[in-house]
Protein backbone atom coordinates (compact mmCIF):
# COMPACT_ATOMS: atom_id res chain seq x y z
CA UNK A 1 0.00 0.00 0.00
CA UNK A 2 1.05 3.57 -0.62
CA UNK A 3 -0.54 6.64 0.87
CA UNK A 4 -2.18 8.96 -1.64
CA UNK A 5 0.65 11.53 -1.38
CA UNK A 6 3.22 8.80 -1.96
CA UNK A 7 1.35 7.46 -4.95
CA UNK A 8 1.18 10.95 -6.42
CA UNK A 9 4.87 11.40 -5.77
CA UNK A 10 6.00 8.25 -7.59
CA UNK A 11 3.60 8.47 -10.50
CA UNK A 12 3.92 12.14 -11.50
CA UNK A 13 6.88 12.90 -13.73
CA UNK A 14 6.01 16.23 -15.33
CA UNK A 15 8.36 19.25 -15.19
CA UNK A 16 9.03 20.45 -11.65
CA UNK A 17 7.76 17.35 -9.86
CA UNK A 18 10.20 15.43 -7.62
CA UNK A 19 9.92 12.25 -9.67
CA UNK A 20 10.12 14.35 -12.83
CA UNK A 21 13.42 15.77 -11.57
CA UNK A 22 14.60 12.25 -10.85
CA UNK A 23 13.87 11.03 -14.37
CA UNK A 24 15.63 14.11 -15.70
CA UNK A 25 18.85 12.87 -14.09
CA UNK A 26 19.27 10.02 -16.62
CA UNK A 27 19.65 9.39 -20.32
CA UNK A 28 16.36 7.90 -21.52
CA UNK A 29 15.58 6.03 -24.73
CA UNK A 30 12.95 7.98 -26.65
CA UNK A 31 13.01 6.92 -30.30
CA UNK A 32 14.25 4.07 -32.44
CA UNK A 33 16.86 5.09 -34.98
CA UNK A 34 14.51 3.75 -37.65
CA UNK A 35 12.08 6.56 -36.82
CA UNK A 36 14.56 9.10 -38.18
CA UNK A 37 16.04 6.91 -40.92
CA UNK A 38 17.88 9.50 -43.02
CA UNK A 39 18.94 13.11 -43.33
CA UNK A 40 16.04 15.51 -43.97
CA UNK A 41 13.49 12.79 -43.25
CA UNK A 42 10.09 13.77 -41.85
CA UNK A 43 10.22 15.08 -38.27
CA UNK A 44 8.67 13.00 -35.51
CA UNK A 45 6.47 14.06 -32.60
CA UNK A 46 7.63 12.79 -29.27
CA UNK A 47 6.28 13.27 -25.79
CA UNK A 48 8.46 12.36 -22.82
CA UNK A 49 7.93 13.19 -19.14
CA UNK A 50 4.87 15.24 -20.13
CA UNK A 51 6.82 17.49 -22.51
CA UNK A 52 5.93 17.66 -26.19
CA UNK A 53 8.83 17.82 -28.58
CA UNK A 54 9.82 17.37 -32.20
CA UNK A 55 12.78 15.24 -33.22
CA UNK A 56 14.48 15.56 -36.57
CA UNK A 57 17.66 14.69 -38.43
CA UNK A 58 18.91 17.63 -40.45
CA UNK A 59 20.58 17.76 -43.86
CA UNK A 60 23.98 16.99 -42.30
CA UNK A 61 22.72 14.17 -40.09
CA UNK A 62 22.65 16.26 -36.91
CA UNK A 63 19.96 15.20 -34.47
CA UNK A 64 17.63 17.73 -32.95
CA UNK A 65 15.06 17.50 -30.18
CA UNK A 66 13.20 20.74 -29.71
CA UNK A 67 9.96 22.24 -28.41
CA UNK A 68 7.14 21.01 -30.66
CA UNK A 69 5.54 24.39 -31.21
CA UNK A 70 6.70 27.22 -33.42
CA UNK A 71 7.72 30.30 -31.47
CA UNK A 72 5.74 32.55 -33.82
CA UNK A 73 2.12 31.56 -33.33
CA UNK A 74 2.30 28.04 -32.00
CA UNK A 75 1.92 25.76 -35.00
CA UNK A 76 3.18 22.20 -34.52
CA UNK A 77 6.51 21.79 -36.22
CA UNK A 78 5.46 18.27 -37.14
CA UNK A 79 4.21 20.00 -40.30
CA UNK A 80 7.63 21.49 -40.75
CA UNK A 81 9.79 21.29 -43.85
CA UNK A 82 13.03 19.57 -42.97
CA UNK A 83 15.39 21.30 -45.39
CA UNK A 84 18.79 22.97 -45.60
CA UNK A 85 19.88 22.29 -42.04
CA UNK A 86 16.72 23.27 -40.28
CA UNK A 87 13.05 22.76 -39.75
CA UNK A 88 10.90 25.42 -41.37
CA UNK A 89 7.40 26.12 -40.09
CA UNK A 90 5.07 25.97 -43.08
CA UNK A 91 2.78 28.72 -41.73
CA UNK A 92 4.98 31.82 -42.07
CA UNK A 93 8.34 30.26 -42.81
CA UNK A 94 10.20 30.64 -39.51
CA UNK A 95 13.11 28.23 -39.41
CA UNK A 96 14.85 26.46 -36.51
CA UNK A 97 18.07 24.47 -36.33
CA UNK A 98 18.73 21.30 -34.29
CA UNK A 99 19.50 23.35 -31.19
CA UNK A 100 16.13 25.09 -31.40
CA UNK A 101 17.79 28.34 -32.47
CA UNK A 102 15.66 30.34 -34.85
CA UNK A 103 17.75 30.99 -37.95
CA UNK A 104 15.27 32.71 -40.22
CA UNK A 105 12.27 34.99 -39.76
CA UNK A 106 11.39 35.81 -43.38
CA UNK A 107 9.21 38.83 -42.56
CA UNK A 108 12.08 40.62 -40.82
CA UNK A 109 15.21 42.01 -42.46
CA UNK A 110 18.05 39.59 -41.88
CA UNK A 111 20.26 42.40 -40.62
CA UNK A 112 17.80 43.22 -37.86
CA UNK A 113 19.03 40.16 -35.91
CA UNK A 114 15.45 39.35 -34.95
CA UNK A 115 15.93 35.61 -35.46
CA UNK A 116 18.82 35.52 -32.99
CA UNK A 117 16.47 36.50 -30.19
CA UNK A 118 14.22 33.51 -30.74
CA UNK A 119 15.13 30.10 -29.45
CA UNK A 120 13.06 27.02 -28.71
CA UNK A 121 13.92 24.80 -25.75
CA UNK A 122 16.07 21.88 -26.87
CA UNK A 123 17.50 18.73 -25.39
CA UNK A 124 20.51 16.69 -26.50
CA UNK A 125 19.69 13.72 -28.69
CA UNK A 126 22.28 11.02 -29.27
CA UNK A 127 22.27 7.73 -31.13
CA UNK A 128 23.49 4.50 -29.60
CA UNK A 129 22.63 0.89 -30.31
CA UNK A 130 19.85 1.68 -32.78
CA UNK A 131 18.19 3.92 -30.21
CA UNK A 132 17.98 7.70 -29.81
CA UNK A 133 18.52 8.90 -26.26
CA UNK A 134 17.90 12.17 -24.55
CA UNK A 135 18.90 13.73 -21.27
CA UNK A 136 16.46 16.37 -20.04
CA UNK A 137 18.24 17.58 -16.91
CA UNK A 138 20.70 20.36 -16.15
CA UNK A 139 23.75 20.37 -18.44
CA UNK A 140 26.17 20.61 -15.49
CA UNK A 141 25.07 17.25 -14.16
CA UNK A 142 24.91 15.28 -17.42
CA UNK A 143 25.67 11.63 -16.63
CA UNK A 144 27.94 9.45 -18.78
CA UNK A 145 26.34 8.37 -22.06
CA UNK A 146 24.35 5.11 -22.08
CA UNK A 147 26.58 2.05 -21.65
CA UNK A 148 23.88 -0.59 -21.31
CA UNK A 149 25.10 -3.78 -22.86
CA UNK A 150 22.21 -4.06 -25.31
CA UNK A 151 23.13 -0.66 -26.71
CA UNK A 152 26.84 -1.35 -26.99
CA UNK A 153 26.98 -4.79 -28.64
CA UNK A 154 27.26 -4.82 -32.47
CA UNK A 155 23.86 -4.13 -34.05
CA UNK A 156 23.63 -7.65 -35.51
CA UNK A 157 23.61 -9.01 -31.95
CA UNK A 158 20.59 -7.03 -30.80
CA UNK A 159 16.96 -6.30 -31.53
CA UNK A 160 15.09 -3.48 -29.83
CA UNK A 161 11.42 -2.63 -30.08
CA UNK A 162 9.07 -0.27 -28.32
CA UNK A 163 5.37 -0.20 -27.75
CA UNK A 164 2.85 2.25 -26.43
CA UNK A 165 1.48 1.26 -23.07
CA UNK A 166 -1.63 3.11 -21.99
CA UNK A 167 -0.99 3.48 -18.28
CA UNK A 168 1.37 5.15 -15.83
CA UNK A 169 5.02 4.11 -16.04
CA UNK A 170 5.25 2.71 -12.51
CA UNK A 171 2.64 0.00 -12.77
CA UNK A 172 4.34 -1.11 -16.00
CA UNK A 173 7.81 -1.10 -14.44
CA UNK A 174 6.58 -2.95 -11.37
CA UNK A 175 5.67 -5.85 -13.63
CA UNK A 176 9.33 -6.03 -14.59
CA UNK A 177 10.47 -6.70 -11.03
CA UNK A 178 7.49 -8.77 -9.93
CA UNK A 179 9.04 -12.21 -10.30
CA UNK A 180 6.13 -14.00 -8.68
CA UNK A 181 3.66 -13.37 -11.52
CA UNK A 182 5.69 -15.40 -14.00
CA UNK A 183 4.50 -18.71 -12.53
CA UNK A 184 0.93 -17.71 -13.31
CA UNK A 185 0.45 -15.21 -16.06
CA UNK A 186 3.20 -16.44 -18.38
CA UNK A 187 3.19 -20.13 -17.53
CA UNK A 188 1.83 -21.17 -20.92
CA UNK A 189 4.68 -19.51 -22.80
CA UNK A 190 7.73 -21.21 -21.33
CA UNK A 191 7.33 -24.32 -23.41
CA UNK A 192 5.86 -22.70 -26.50
CA UNK A 193 7.55 -19.41 -27.21
CA UNK A 194 10.44 -19.92 -29.64
CA UNK A 195 12.51 -17.42 -27.66
CA UNK A 196 12.16 -19.29 -24.35
CA UNK A 197 11.55 -22.93 -25.02
CA UNK A 198 14.06 -25.71 -24.62
CA UNK A 199 16.15 -24.15 -21.84
CA UNK A 200 17.22 -26.60 -19.13
CA UNK A 201 16.14 -24.16 -16.46
CA UNK A 202 12.51 -24.11 -17.61
CA UNK A 203 11.76 -27.38 -15.86
CA UNK A 204 12.57 -25.86 -12.46
CA UNK A 205 10.17 -23.02 -13.17
CA UNK A 206 7.40 -25.36 -14.08
CA UNK A 207 8.03 -27.84 -11.25
CA UNK A 208 8.22 -25.27 -8.48
CA UNK A 209 5.63 -22.53 -8.69
CA UNK A 210 6.31 -21.22 -5.20
CA UNK A 211 9.72 -19.63 -5.41
CA UNK A 212 11.47 -18.08 -2.46
CA UNK A 213 12.86 -14.58 -2.88
CA UNK A 214 15.90 -12.68 -1.85
CA UNK A 215 16.09 -8.93 -2.41
CA UNK A 216 19.46 -7.23 -2.17
CA UNK A 217 20.37 -3.62 -2.74
CA UNK A 218 22.84 -2.76 -5.47
CA UNK A 219 24.53 0.64 -5.66
CA UNK A 220 22.28 1.69 -8.54
CA UNK A 221 19.14 -0.24 -7.70
CA UNK A 222 18.26 -3.77 -6.71
CA UNK A 223 18.75 -7.41 -7.39
CA UNK A 224 15.72 -9.61 -6.99
CA UNK A 225 16.64 -13.26 -6.75
CA UNK A 226 13.97 -15.95 -7.12
CA UNK A 227 15.02 -19.36 -5.90
CA UNK A 228 13.55 -22.68 -6.90
CA UNK A 229 14.55 -26.22 -6.06
CA UNK A 230 16.96 -27.96 -8.41
CA UNK A 231 18.58 -31.39 -8.12
CA UNK A 232 20.58 -32.65 -5.13
CA UNK A 233 19.40 -29.99 -2.74
CA UNK A 234 20.78 -27.24 -4.93
CA UNK A 235 18.89 -24.10 -5.89
CA UNK A 236 18.03 -22.67 -9.28
CA UNK A 237 18.28 -18.90 -9.02
CA UNK A 238 16.84 -16.37 -11.40
CA UNK A 239 18.25 -12.92 -10.76
CA UNK A 240 16.56 -9.76 -12.01
CA UNK A 241 18.40 -6.46 -11.80
CA UNK A 242 16.59 -3.16 -11.52
CA UNK A 243 18.54 0.03 -12.11
CA UNK A 244 17.04 3.33 -11.15
CA UNK A 245 14.69 4.61 -12.23
CA UNK A 246 13.23 2.35 -14.91
CA UNK A 247 15.60 -0.30 -16.28
CA UNK A 248 14.82 -3.97 -15.67
CA UNK A 249 16.19 -7.21 -17.09
CA UNK A 250 14.71 -10.68 -17.35
CA UNK A 251 16.94 -13.60 -16.33
CA UNK A 252 18.13 -15.57 -19.36
CA UNK A 253 17.02 -18.99 -20.51
CA UNK A 254 19.59 -21.32 -22.03
CA UNK A 255 21.43 -19.77 -24.95
CA UNK A 256 18.43 -17.70 -26.00
CA UNK A 257 19.10 -13.98 -26.34
CA UNK A 258 18.90 -12.15 -23.04
CA UNK A 259 16.30 -9.42 -22.66
CA UNK A 260 14.94 -6.57 -20.66
CA UNK A 261 13.05 -3.31 -20.64
CA UNK A 262 13.07 0.40 -20.14
CA UNK A 263 9.81 1.92 -18.88
CA UNK A 264 9.74 5.55 -19.95
CA UNK A 265 6.91 7.91 -19.03
CA UNK A 266 5.25 9.67 -21.95
CA UNK A 267 2.96 11.52 -19.58
CA UNK A 268 1.39 10.42 -16.32
CA UNK A 269 -1.15 8.20 -18.07
CA UNK A 270 0.93 6.57 -20.78
CA UNK A 271 4.43 5.20 -21.13
CA UNK A 272 6.70 3.59 -23.68
CA UNK A 273 7.66 0.01 -22.91
CA UNK A 274 11.05 -0.57 -24.51
CA UNK A 275 11.94 -4.20 -25.08
CA UNK A 276 15.46 -5.22 -26.00
CA UNK A 277 16.90 -8.61 -26.82
CA UNK A 278 20.58 -9.27 -27.44
CA UNK A 279 23.22 -11.91 -27.28
CA UNK A 280 26.50 -10.78 -25.72
CA UNK A 281 28.72 -12.92 -27.96
CA UNK A 282 26.98 -13.87 -31.19
CA UNK A 283 24.76 -12.38 -33.88
CA UNK A 284 21.06 -13.14 -33.54
CA UNK A 285 20.02 -15.84 -35.96
CA UNK A 286 17.57 -15.04 -38.75
CA UNK A 287 15.00 -17.21 -37.02
CA UNK A 288 15.39 -15.32 -33.75
CA UNK A 289 15.20 -11.95 -35.43
CA UNK A 290 12.13 -13.00 -37.38
CA UNK A 291 10.45 -14.31 -34.22
CA UNK A 292 11.08 -10.95 -32.54
CA UNK A 293 9.65 -9.09 -35.53
CA UNK A 294 6.65 -11.39 -35.36
CA UNK A 295 5.97 -10.32 -31.79
CA UNK A 296 7.31 -13.38 -29.99
CA UNK A 297 9.11 -13.28 -26.67
CA UNK A 298 8.74 -9.87 -25.07
CA UNK A 299 7.96 -8.11 -28.35
CA UNK A 300 4.55 -7.46 -29.90
CA UNK A 301 2.90 -7.07 -33.26
CA UNK A 302 1.75 -3.58 -34.12
CA UNK A 303 -1.20 -1.83 -35.62
CA UNK A 304 0.43 -1.20 -39.02
CA UNK A 305 2.28 2.09 -39.23
CA UNK A 306 2.28 2.64 -35.46
CA UNK A 307 3.96 1.44 -32.28
CA UNK A 308 0.60 0.60 -30.77
CA UNK A 309 0.17 -3.12 -30.15
CA UNK A 310 -2.18 -4.92 -32.50
CA UNK A 311 -3.92 -6.43 -29.49
CA UNK A 312 -4.95 -3.37 -27.54
CA UNK A 313 -7.75 -2.10 -25.38
CA UNK A 314 -9.90 -1.18 -28.38
CA UNK A 315 -10.24 -4.84 -29.30
CA UNK A 316 -10.21 -6.22 -25.75
CA UNK A 317 -6.67 -7.48 -26.39
CA UNK A 318 -8.14 -10.17 -28.66
CA UNK A 319 -8.83 -12.17 -25.53
CA UNK A 320 -9.46 -15.83 -26.27
CA UNK A 321 -11.57 -17.41 -23.53
CA UNK A 322 -11.21 -20.85 -25.09
CA UNK A 323 -7.42 -20.64 -24.85
CA UNK A 324 -7.80 -19.41 -21.29
CA UNK A 325 -10.04 -22.31 -20.37
CA UNK A 326 -7.81 -24.86 -22.07
CA UNK A 327 -4.74 -23.38 -20.37
CA UNK A 328 -2.93 -22.55 -23.62
CA UNK A 329 -2.62 -19.08 -22.17
CA UNK A 330 -3.28 -18.33 -18.53
CA UNK A 331 -5.24 -15.11 -19.05
CA UNK A 332 -6.51 -15.68 -22.57
CA UNK A 333 -4.24 -12.98 -23.98
CA UNK A 334 -1.45 -14.03 -26.27
CA UNK A 335 2.21 -13.05 -25.91
CA UNK A 336 4.21 -12.15 -22.82
CA UNK A 337 4.25 -8.42 -23.58
CA UNK A 338 0.51 -8.11 -24.05
CA UNK A 339 -0.25 -10.40 -21.14
CA UNK A 340 1.50 -7.87 -18.93
CA UNK A 341 0.26 -4.76 -20.69
CA UNK A 342 -3.39 -5.83 -20.77
CA UNK A 343 -3.48 -6.42 -17.03
CA UNK A 344 -1.54 -3.29 -16.21
CA UNK A 345 -3.78 -1.14 -18.39
CA UNK A 346 -6.79 -2.69 -16.68
CA UNK A 347 -5.62 -1.13 -13.39
CA UNK A 348 -6.62 2.24 -14.87
CA UNK A 349 -4.38 5.02 -16.14
CA UNK A 350 -2.83 5.53 -12.68
CA UNK A 351 -3.12 2.59 -10.32
CA UNK A 352 -4.68 3.50 -6.98
CA UNK A 353 -2.13 2.00 -4.60
CA UNK A 354 -4.04 3.05 -1.51
CA UNK A 355 -6.26 0.04 -2.11
CA UNK A 356 -3.68 -2.68 -2.64
CA UNK A 357 -2.81 -5.41 -0.16
CA UNK A 358 0.81 -6.36 -0.58
CA UNK A 359 2.30 -9.55 0.74
CA UNK A 360 5.78 -10.47 1.93
CA UNK A 361 6.85 -11.62 -1.52
CA UNK A 362 6.15 -8.15 -2.90
CA UNK A 363 9.26 -6.80 -1.19
CA UNK A 364 11.04 -6.21 -4.50
CA UNK A 365 8.32 -3.76 -5.43
CA UNK A 366 8.19 -2.23 -1.95
CA UNK A 367 11.93 -1.68 -1.96
CA UNK A 368 11.99 -0.18 -5.46
CA UNK A 369 9.26 2.32 -4.55
CA UNK A 370 11.05 3.16 -1.34
CA UNK A 371 14.31 3.86 -3.11
CA UNK A 372 12.60 5.91 -5.81
CA UNK A 373 10.78 8.10 -3.30
CA UNK A 374 13.89 8.54 -1.21
CA UNK A 375 16.05 9.49 -4.16
CA UNK A 376 13.42 11.80 -5.66
CA UNK A 377 13.05 13.69 -2.39
CA UNK A 378 16.80 13.93 -1.82
CA UNK A 379 17.28 15.35 -5.30
CA UNK A 380 14.31 17.70 -5.19
CA UNK A 381 14.91 19.03 -1.69
CA UNK A 382 18.67 18.84 -1.31
CA UNK A 383 20.05 18.51 -4.81
CA UNK A 384 21.57 15.09 -4.08
CA UNK A 385 22.16 13.30 -7.38
CA UNK A 386 20.44 9.91 -7.44
CA UNK A 387 22.05 6.45 -7.78
CA UNK A 388 22.20 4.54 -11.06
CA UNK A 389 24.05 7.14 -13.15
CA UNK A 390 27.52 5.61 -13.41
CA UNK A 391 28.94 3.39 -16.12
CA UNK A 392 29.26 0.57 -13.58
CA UNK A 393 25.57 0.84 -12.75
CA UNK A 394 24.78 0.38 -16.42
CA UNK A 395 27.08 -2.62 -16.86
CA UNK A 396 24.57 -5.04 -15.37
CA UNK A 397 23.19 -8.31 -16.57
CA UNK A 398 20.53 -10.66 -15.38
CA UNK A 399 21.59 -14.24 -14.69
CA UNK A 400 20.25 -17.73 -14.11
CA UNK A 401 22.47 -20.02 -12.02
CA UNK A 402 22.41 -23.19 -9.99
CA UNK A 403 24.07 -22.79 -6.61
CA UNK A 404 24.64 -24.90 -3.52
CA UNK A 405 22.18 -24.03 -0.76
CA UNK A 406 24.63 -22.19 1.47
CA UNK A 407 25.78 -19.73 -1.17
CA UNK A 408 24.50 -16.23 -1.51
CA UNK A 409 23.85 -15.28 -5.12
CA UNK A 410 25.07 -11.74 -4.67
CA UNK A 411 28.53 -13.15 -3.93
CA UNK A 412 28.47 -16.49 -5.77
CA UNK A 413 27.01 -15.00 -8.96
CA UNK A 414 28.80 -11.67 -8.66
CA UNK A 415 30.67 -11.95 -11.96
CA UNK A 416 27.58 -13.25 -13.73
CA UNK A 417 25.77 -10.01 -12.91
CA UNK A 418 28.36 -7.81 -14.64
CA UNK A 419 28.24 -7.21 -18.38
CA UNK A 420 31.61 -7.98 -19.94
CA UNK A 421 32.55 -7.61 -23.57
CA UNK A 422 33.00 -10.98 -25.23
CA UNK A 423 31.71 -12.94 -22.26
CA UNK A 424 28.56 -14.99 -22.61
CA UNK A 425 25.61 -14.60 -20.28
CA UNK A 426 25.39 -16.99 -17.32
CA UNK A 427 22.35 -19.08 -17.92
CA UNK A 428 20.72 -22.46 -17.36
CA UNK B 1 -15.96 1.47 -34.62
CA UNK B 2 -17.70 0.64 -31.38
CA UNK B 3 -15.51 1.13 -28.37
CA UNK B 4 -14.62 -2.13 -26.73
CA UNK B 5 -15.41 -2.66 -23.07
CA UNK B 6 -11.73 -2.44 -22.16
CA UNK B 7 -11.30 0.89 -23.86
CA UNK B 8 -14.41 2.28 -22.21
CA UNK B 9 -13.56 1.23 -18.67
CA UNK B 10 -9.87 2.05 -18.47
CA UNK B 11 -10.25 5.82 -18.54
CA UNK B 12 -9.50 8.12 -15.61
CA UNK B 13 -13.20 9.01 -15.44
CA UNK B 14 -14.19 5.39 -15.04
CA UNK B 15 -11.54 4.88 -12.36
CA UNK B 16 -13.67 7.14 -10.16
CA UNK B 17 -16.28 4.44 -9.90
CA UNK B 18 -14.10 1.95 -8.12
CA UNK B 19 -15.96 0.78 -5.01
CA UNK B 20 -14.65 2.52 -1.94
CA UNK B 21 -15.57 -0.11 0.65
CA UNK B 22 -12.34 -1.42 2.21
CA UNK B 23 -11.22 -4.65 0.55
CA UNK B 24 -9.31 -6.08 3.48
CA UNK B 25 -9.39 -6.41 7.24
CA UNK B 26 -6.46 -5.46 9.45
CA UNK B 27 -3.86 -8.19 9.52
CA UNK B 28 -1.85 -9.43 12.45
CA UNK B 29 1.82 -8.80 11.73
CA UNK B 30 4.31 -9.97 14.34
CA UNK B 31 7.67 -8.24 14.24
CA UNK B 32 10.42 -10.05 16.11
CA UNK B 33 13.95 -8.75 16.69
CA UNK B 34 16.60 -11.45 16.54
CA UNK B 35 19.47 -9.58 18.15
CA UNK B 36 20.17 -6.54 20.27
CA UNK B 37 20.81 -4.23 17.31
CA UNK B 38 17.49 -5.22 15.84
CA UNK B 39 15.81 -4.81 19.23
CA UNK B 40 16.92 -1.19 19.30
CA UNK B 41 15.43 -0.57 15.85
CA UNK B 42 12.22 -2.36 16.70
CA UNK B 43 11.92 -0.36 19.89
CA UNK B 44 12.07 2.90 17.95
CA UNK B 45 9.72 1.82 15.22
CA UNK B 46 7.13 0.45 17.59
CA UNK B 47 6.52 3.96 18.95
CA UNK B 48 4.76 4.99 15.77
CA UNK B 49 1.10 4.29 15.21
CA UNK B 50 0.51 0.92 13.54
CA UNK B 51 -2.55 -1.10 12.60
CA UNK B 52 -2.17 -3.65 15.32
CA UNK B 53 1.34 -4.86 14.54
CA UNK B 54 2.95 -6.48 17.56
CA UNK B 55 6.64 -5.85 18.27
CA UNK B 56 8.95 -8.11 20.23
CA UNK B 57 12.48 -7.35 21.24
CA UNK B 58 13.72 -10.82 22.05
CA UNK B 59 13.06 -14.49 22.38
CA UNK B 60 13.85 -16.56 25.44
CA UNK B 61 13.67 -20.25 26.15
CA UNK B 62 12.66 -22.10 29.25
CA UNK B 63 12.97 -25.76 30.13
CA UNK B 64 9.46 -26.93 30.91
CA UNK B 65 9.67 -30.46 32.16
CA UNK B 66 11.50 -33.26 30.37
CA UNK B 67 12.77 -32.32 26.93
CA UNK B 68 10.14 -29.71 26.40
CA UNK B 69 11.41 -26.24 25.77
CA UNK B 70 9.04 -23.36 25.86
CA UNK B 71 9.79 -20.21 23.92
CA UNK B 72 8.70 -16.80 25.09
CA UNK B 73 8.59 -13.53 23.25
CA UNK B 74 9.46 -10.44 25.20
CA UNK B 75 7.72 -7.28 24.16
CA UNK B 76 8.96 -3.77 24.69
CA UNK B 77 6.88 -3.10 27.76
CA UNK B 78 8.52 -6.01 29.51
CA UNK B 79 5.66 -8.46 29.08
CA UNK B 80 6.16 -11.95 27.77
CA UNK B 81 3.92 -13.96 25.54
CA UNK B 82 3.97 -17.46 24.23
CA UNK B 83 5.71 -17.74 20.85
CA UNK B 84 3.41 -20.53 19.73
CA UNK B 85 0.33 -18.46 20.39
CA UNK B 86 1.72 -15.41 18.62
CA UNK B 87 2.68 -17.34 15.51
CA UNK B 88 -0.57 -19.27 15.45
CA UNK B 89 -2.48 -15.99 15.44
CA UNK B 90 -0.26 -14.20 12.95
CA UNK B 91 -0.98 -13.42 9.34
CA UNK B 92 2.64 -12.70 8.66
CA UNK B 93 5.77 -12.99 10.75
CA UNK B 94 8.62 -10.55 10.16
CA UNK B 95 11.97 -11.23 11.77
CA UNK B 96 14.64 -8.56 11.85
CA UNK B 97 18.35 -9.14 12.19
CA UNK B 98 20.65 -6.20 12.83
CA UNK B 99 23.36 -8.50 11.52
CA UNK B 100 25.32 -7.84 14.66
CA UNK B 101 24.77 -11.19 16.25
CA UNK B 102 23.81 -14.71 15.56
CA UNK B 103 20.32 -15.20 14.18
CA UNK B 104 20.05 -18.85 15.16
CA UNK B 105 16.81 -18.56 17.11
CA UNK B 106 15.10 -18.02 13.79
CA UNK B 107 14.88 -21.76 13.24
CA UNK B 108 12.50 -22.11 16.17
CA UNK B 109 10.28 -19.39 14.76
CA UNK B 110 10.55 -20.84 11.30
CA UNK B 111 9.46 -24.26 12.44
CA UNK B 112 6.35 -22.79 13.95
CA UNK B 113 5.67 -20.73 10.83
CA UNK B 114 5.92 -23.90 8.82
CA UNK B 115 3.64 -25.75 11.16
CA UNK B 116 0.98 -23.05 11.08
CA UNK B 117 1.54 -22.21 7.39
CA UNK B 118 2.53 -18.61 7.99
CA UNK B 119 4.73 -16.57 5.71
CA UNK B 120 8.07 -15.69 7.24
CA UNK B 121 9.74 -12.53 6.00
CA UNK B 122 13.30 -11.89 7.13
CA UNK B 123 14.93 -8.49 7.05
CA UNK B 124 18.65 -8.06 7.52
CA UNK B 125 19.53 -4.48 8.33
CA UNK B 126 23.29 -4.19 8.84
CA UNK B 127 23.92 -1.40 11.35
CA UNK B 128 26.86 0.88 11.90
CA UNK B 129 30.22 -0.63 11.08
CA UNK B 130 28.97 -4.17 10.62
CA UNK B 131 31.35 -6.79 9.35
CA UNK B 132 30.50 -8.89 6.35
CA UNK B 133 31.14 -12.19 8.13
CA UNK B 134 28.46 -11.54 10.69
CA UNK B 135 26.05 -10.51 7.98
CA UNK B 136 26.83 -13.73 6.16
CA UNK B 137 26.23 -15.73 9.31
CA UNK B 138 22.84 -14.14 9.79
CA UNK B 139 21.99 -14.78 6.19
CA UNK B 140 22.98 -18.39 6.45
CA UNK B 141 20.77 -18.81 9.46
CA UNK B 142 17.83 -17.07 7.79
CA UNK B 143 18.03 -18.33 4.24
CA UNK B 144 16.62 -21.83 4.72
CA UNK B 145 13.55 -20.49 6.47
CA UNK B 146 12.40 -17.24 4.97
CA UNK B 147 9.96 -17.02 2.09
CA UNK B 148 11.33 -13.56 1.43
CA UNK B 149 14.73 -12.42 2.58
CA UNK B 150 15.63 -8.76 2.26
CA UNK B 151 18.95 -7.10 2.91
CA UNK B 152 18.36 -3.41 3.40
CA UNK B 153 21.04 -0.92 4.25
CA UNK B 154 18.69 1.84 5.20
CA UNK B 155 16.95 1.36 8.48
CA UNK B 156 13.91 3.35 7.37
CA UNK B 157 13.19 0.47 5.07
CA UNK B 158 11.71 -1.43 7.98
CA UNK B 159 9.07 1.23 8.41
CA UNK B 160 8.51 1.49 4.68
CA UNK B 161 7.93 -2.23 4.46
CA UNK B 162 5.62 -2.43 7.45
CA UNK B 163 3.60 0.48 6.11
CA UNK B 164 3.36 -1.16 2.71
CA UNK B 165 2.12 -4.34 4.37
CA UNK B 166 -0.47 -2.35 6.38
CA UNK B 167 1.08 -3.75 9.55
S1 LIG C 1 -3.65 -11.63 -8.13
FE1 LIG C 1 -2.21 -10.02 -8.15
S2 LIG C 1 -3.36 -8.38 -9.01
FE2 LIG C 1 -4.82 -9.92 -8.81
FE1 LIG D 1 5.34 -10.34 -17.13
Amino acid sequence: MLKKEQNDLVTQTGPGTPMGDLFRAYWLPILLSEELPENDCPPVRVKVLSERMIAFRDSEGKLGLIDEFCAHRGVSLWFGRNEECGLRCPYHGWKFDTTGQCVDVPSEPEESGYAKKIKLKNYPLIEKGGVLWTYMGPAETTPPEPEWEFATVPLNQSFTSKRLQENNWLQAMEGGIDSSHVSFLHRGDLNNDPLFKGAAGNKYNLADSKPVFEVVEAPGGLYIGARRNAEDGKFYWRITPWVMPCFTMVPPRGDHPIHGHFWVPIDDETCTAWSFDYHPTRPLTDTERQAMKDGKGIHVRYVPGTYRPLANKDNDYLIDREAQKAGRTYSGVEGIGMQDASLQESMGPICDRTKENLVGTDNGIIMARHRLMRAAKALHEKGVLPPGRTVDDMKVRSAAVILPPDQHYKEAAKEALIAKVGVKQTSV
Amino acid sequence: MLLSESARVTTAQEARFRIQTPNSKPRAVKVIALDSEAARLVDEISKQPWNGAAFFKSLSFEQSGGDNVKAWLNDLAGHTSDLVGEVANADCVVVIAGAGEDAASVSVIAELCNHYHKTLVALVVPQGSYDQDTVDRSLKALRPHAKMLVIAHERDYIEAMLTALRA
